[in-house]
């Protein structure tokens, strides 16, 4: 079978190591933006290929798919889909996994995939407020509380700043950045022509972070196992937002601090919003979709953002974990024949996956790019570890450098935590540069301190919304204003 | 007694004039006799002052500070050479730290890796017989390192807020205080290195068998932080509880001497089923008498500390609890209050802690061993000249068995032994 996935990261060198294995037995081809070395050698020890495109130039794209007539085109990034890649490779006949502009916009406005499930009711939801003009927004962040302000449109894992606002005493100065930081978003979202609002601004909630990803023909929805990421840039969750630094999975299909209830809550809601996502824009969804969720006291499961593809660190750690053919459900999905497909994992096993990236991630890509770098592949395969390439390109001059992003992923898999972990901090010790520029990655990712936080903030929160729960305010921020009456808005300051 | 305080917000948008302010307050307790900020401007600047008003300094996103209970030996240092600034701020007096001030610039010239140039300078002071202190560095290129004292004696703990802001500081108060969460309790000899894109905590090979000073978990740290992962609060109940084994005798209610001695008080009073009231009102702010070196002054403090409410203690057998006892000024007076004031029917004062009897060998709490009550006067002298009709003490054991509880291990030097929690 001919495959064609178009993408350049590590979440597309996962998806190629998933479907390789095949017994439908693959020809991989790779639409990349640049080399990765990593996806090239899939596509080399496949007896594929690969050329290098915009990936998300639709037309470029289409050329290659003609070029290789491809039985099935698997697309990795939300950004290609944003630009209607999928759509254009439907209407010249070619089997897509992947989403549709029109659905794709649950991912790319943030605005569009909270009105909707304000519009049907769905749980999980947030208050917000989204803003397309700038003096709009400025008046309303002078008496802005406990909010998070972000792009109005994925950004990439950027952009977000979350200030917790709850102490008075510090409140003007959390003010100052507030209105700064409107400023600087709103001319830093100039650039994006292809949305209405610019901002949103929303209610900040607190708990523990978990990725729910599932794969659906439109139909049929089929879960994959809960996975946990790391949002922040280093240890301890310190320092700023990164498009994730490594995630956790298992044993099975849960997380140690999440219920089979909250796990099936969530699959309620994903499931749910896939139904009205479809009915709103009329469209089919055909590809991944994945909600990034958080544990919170205001829900219980709770809405972050919707990713209409895999979640990247997120799908690596299903790289050793998958039993059955990958590639034949991706296929059943595109196709849409996924009804009565299974997906077999170990359930035994637990998958720690740790990035590596350049000093300067992710606020300086200057500063991050261009060093040359090495690895000792072989030696991380000893450990039972496997590597994913990611922000790396080769170059002519037979080096890898790097691009400015997460450069690595590695992946281990094993019994349990704890030995899983050992190996993991092995394992990252075989990356360097050749130049000498710092690389870091989180130690603290899959040990034990990290999971037991995690478990406790985890029970913390199941407490007040269980409580929340009996009393029926789950989701309510009840804002009592003298004189006025009651409100439900939980975005208001300290002094209005 | 001192703490240290970084705060390195990773957005430039932050002007940490409030911040450091607010984290100073949560800190005060532990000094306020002393301020002392370093910030970049042009290069790193230090200023010191004993108003907390020195935050308004504070202006860039980027700050080390310090607050001390006084004002003696060296404990900040600026350095530069050749375009490199280095500020070393340190939690108590040293006297080598000029040397190592110069000796870690150099070091930084030479090997360009601020981390690598700390770790290797400290192993060049590791012989000295004085222990060397907790320390936080900054440099013109805002890079920061803060790293705990080899034996762990004083805390340290790293904090963040949000994505914005790593804290780090003697006390996790601060980092509540600040809107943060407490990340990690740094480990002795451990260190945390920050920088605008690059965050890590590194250990050093001079770590030691860690002992934290006995004086933090009973006295200097507040009731509601967290130390080496330990609730000061619940630390201080059990050690009640443990006191209150020493009760031979009725009494009819417990009182504790405000504010340190309240947990123990509460912890006693729950052990022996008796009444725990609230006794004394104080006067103004928080002020902590044992601080003040000026005898005087340290009465006045007792004095305005100790209005007591008269109703519940008259003509009562009352157990009066106290976190310690150093020279036990405060203790007369509040038994002459009781005494003469109120007229207790009995009083039965216990120490939450074993005898003073000798000084602190590092400097952290300052004693002058010829007015150590304990190390000159016999027991039932004490007692006398207390007028108590009795007079406890914790015994050693007693700490070792809640230490043990904790994992805790202590530095009693300035008690005459070691508590082990291991
Ligand atoms: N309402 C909120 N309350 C508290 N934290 C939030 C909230 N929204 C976002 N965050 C934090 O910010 C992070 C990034 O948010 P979000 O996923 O919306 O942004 P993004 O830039 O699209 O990230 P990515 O695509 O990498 O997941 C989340 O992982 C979470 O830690």
């Amino acid at each position: 079978m001919k495959v064609l996935l178009v993408g350049s990261g590590g979440r597309e060198h996962a998806i190629a190591k998933l479907i390789r294995r095949s017994l439908l037995e693959p020809r991989i081809f790779v639409a990349m933006d640049y080399r990765n070395p990593g996806l090239e050698k899939e596509a080399e020890d496949t007896g594929g290929g690969w050329r290098i495109v915009k990936t998300t130039d639709p037309q470029s794209v289409a050329k290659v798919a003609e070029e290789v007539s491809p039985d099935l085109v698997v697309i990795g990034p939300e950004e290609p889909q944003f630009h209607g890649v999928s759509d254009i490779l439907r209407e010249k006949g070619f089997v897509v996994f992947g989403v549709s502009r029109r659905c794709a916009e649950v991912e790319k406005s943030k605005v569009f995939a909270r009105t909707l499930m304000w519009k049907y009711g769905i749980e999980g939801r947030l208050y917000f407020k989204a803003f397309r003009d700038l003096s709009e927004a400025r008046k309303f962040i002078e008496f802005a509380g406990d909010v998070v302000i972000k792009p109005a449109r994925q950004a990439g894992g950027k952009g977000v700043k979350v200030l917790k606002d709850t102490q008075a005493y510090l409140s003007k100065d959390r003010q100052e950045v507030k209105k700064t930081y409107v400023e600087k978003l709103f001319s830093e979202m100039e650039h994006f022509v292809d949305i209405d609002y610019k901002i949103l601004v929303e209610q900040r909630v607190e708990g523990v972070e978990y990725t729910s990803m599932v794969i659906t023909d439109g139909d049929t929805v089929l879960p994959l196992p809960l996975v946990q990421d790391h949002p922040h840039a280093f240890e301890f969750d310190v320092g700023p937002e990164t498009g994730g630094m490594g995630s956790i999975q298992g044993p099975g299909w849960l997380l140690p601090f999440i219920t089979r209830e909250e796990y099936l809550k969530t699959l309620e809601i994903v499931k749910k919003v896939l139904d009205v996502l479809q009915l709103e824009v009329r469209d089919r969804y055909v590809g991944a979709f994945a909600g990034q969720m958080m544990l919170t006291g205001i829900w219980g499961p709770t809405v972050i953002e919707f990713y209409s593809r895999f979640g990247d660190p997120e799908i690596s750690n299903l790289v050793p974990i998958v039993v059955n053919d990958f590639l034949e459900i991706l296929d059943r999905a595109a196709s849409r024949r996924l009804a009565g497909a299974k997906l077999e994992i170990d359930e035994e096993s637990v998958t720690i996956v740790k990035a590596i990236a350049p000093a300067g991630y992710p606020d300086n890509k200057v500063l991050a790019s261009n060093h040359p770098i090495a690895i000792d592949e072989q030696r991380i395969r000893e450990l039972g570890c496997e590597t994913l390439y990611a922000s790396i390109e080769m170059r002519n001059d037979g080096f890898m450098y790097t691009k400015g992003s997460r450069v690595f992923e590695i992946v281990c898999v094993g019994k349990d935590y704890e030995d899983t972990y050992k190996r993991s901090e092995l394992a990252v010790n075989y990356v360097r540069t050749l130049d000498g520029h710092p690389l870091f990655y989180r130690r603290d990712i899959g040990s034990k301190e990290l999971l037991s936080d995690r478990v406790r903030v985890a029970e913390k929160v199941r407490i007040v919304y269980r409580s929340r729960a009996e009393k029926g305010l789950l989701g309510k921020m009840l804002v009592w204003v003298p004189g006025e009456g009651i409100f439900e808005n939980p975005l208001i300051g300290f002094v209005r | 007694m001192s703490s240290l305080l970084t705060v390195y917000a990773f957005d430039e948008l932050w002007s940490l004039v409030n911040i450091v302010r607010y984290g100073f307050q949560a800190l005060q307790h532990r000094g306020s006799q002393l301020y002392v900020l370093c910030t970049v401007k042009d290069g790193v600047t230090c200023y010191e002052d004993d108003d907390v008003d020195i935050s308004r300094h504070a202006l860039d996103h980027v700050a080390i500070a310090a607050t001390y209970a006084d004002k003696n030996g060296i404990k900040t240092s600026v350095v530069s050479r050749d375009g490199v600034e280095v500020a070393v701020v340190t939690d108590r007096a040293w006297r080598k730290l000029p040397d190592f001030a110069s000796e870690l610039i150099r070091e930084v010239k030479r090997c360009r890796n601020v981390e690598e140039a700390f770790k290797s300078t400290l192993q060049r002071f590791v012989d000295e017989k004085d222990s060397i202190p907790s320390i936080q560095i900054l440099t013109n290129n805002r890079e920061v390192i803060a790293w705990r004292t080899p034996h762990g004696l004083t805390p340290l703990v790293l904090g963040s807020y949000c994505f914005d802001m790593a804290i780090v500081s003697s006390e996790s108060t601060a980092v509540d205080i600040l809107g943060g969460d407490v990340k990690k309790f740094m480990g002795a000899g451990e260190g945390v290195y920050i920088s605008r894109y690059l965050v890590k905590t590194f250990a050093t090979s001079i770590s030691k068998e860690p002992s934290l000073c006995m004086f933090e978990p009973l006295y200097i740290a507040r009731h509601d932080a967290v130390v080496d992962g330990v609730s000061v609060y619940i630390f201080r109940k059990l050690l009640g509880e443990k006191l209150a084994e020493h009760l031979d005798t009725e009494v009819d209610v417990v009182v504790g001497v405000p504010e340190t001695a309240i947990p123990y008080a509460i912890g006693f009073s729950h052990k022996i089923g008796k009444p725990f009231e609230l006794a004394f009102v104080a006067t103004g702010g928080r002020r902590r008498s044992m601080l003040l070196s000026d005898p005087f002054e340290k009465i006045i403090a007792v004095h305005l500390k100790m209005n007591p409410v008269k109703s519940v203690l008259e003509g009562k057998k009352v157990a009066l609890i106290d976190d310690s006892m150093v020279t036990g000024a405060t203790m007369k007076t509040v038994a002459q209050i009781l005494r003469f004031r109120i007229g207790v029917k009995e009083l039965h004062i216990f120490i939450a802690s074993p005898q003073l009897i000798s000084t602190c060998p590092f400097g952290i709490v300052n004693l002058d061993m010829k007015t150590l009550l304990a190390a000159n006067l016999s027991s039932d002298l004490a007692r006398d000249y207390l007028e108590a009709d009795s007079l406890h003490w914790l015994s050693r054991e007693d700490v070792d068995t809640v230490c043990r509880k904790f994992s805790l291990k202590l530095c009693g030097r300035c008690f005459g032994v070691n508590f082990l929690g291991g």
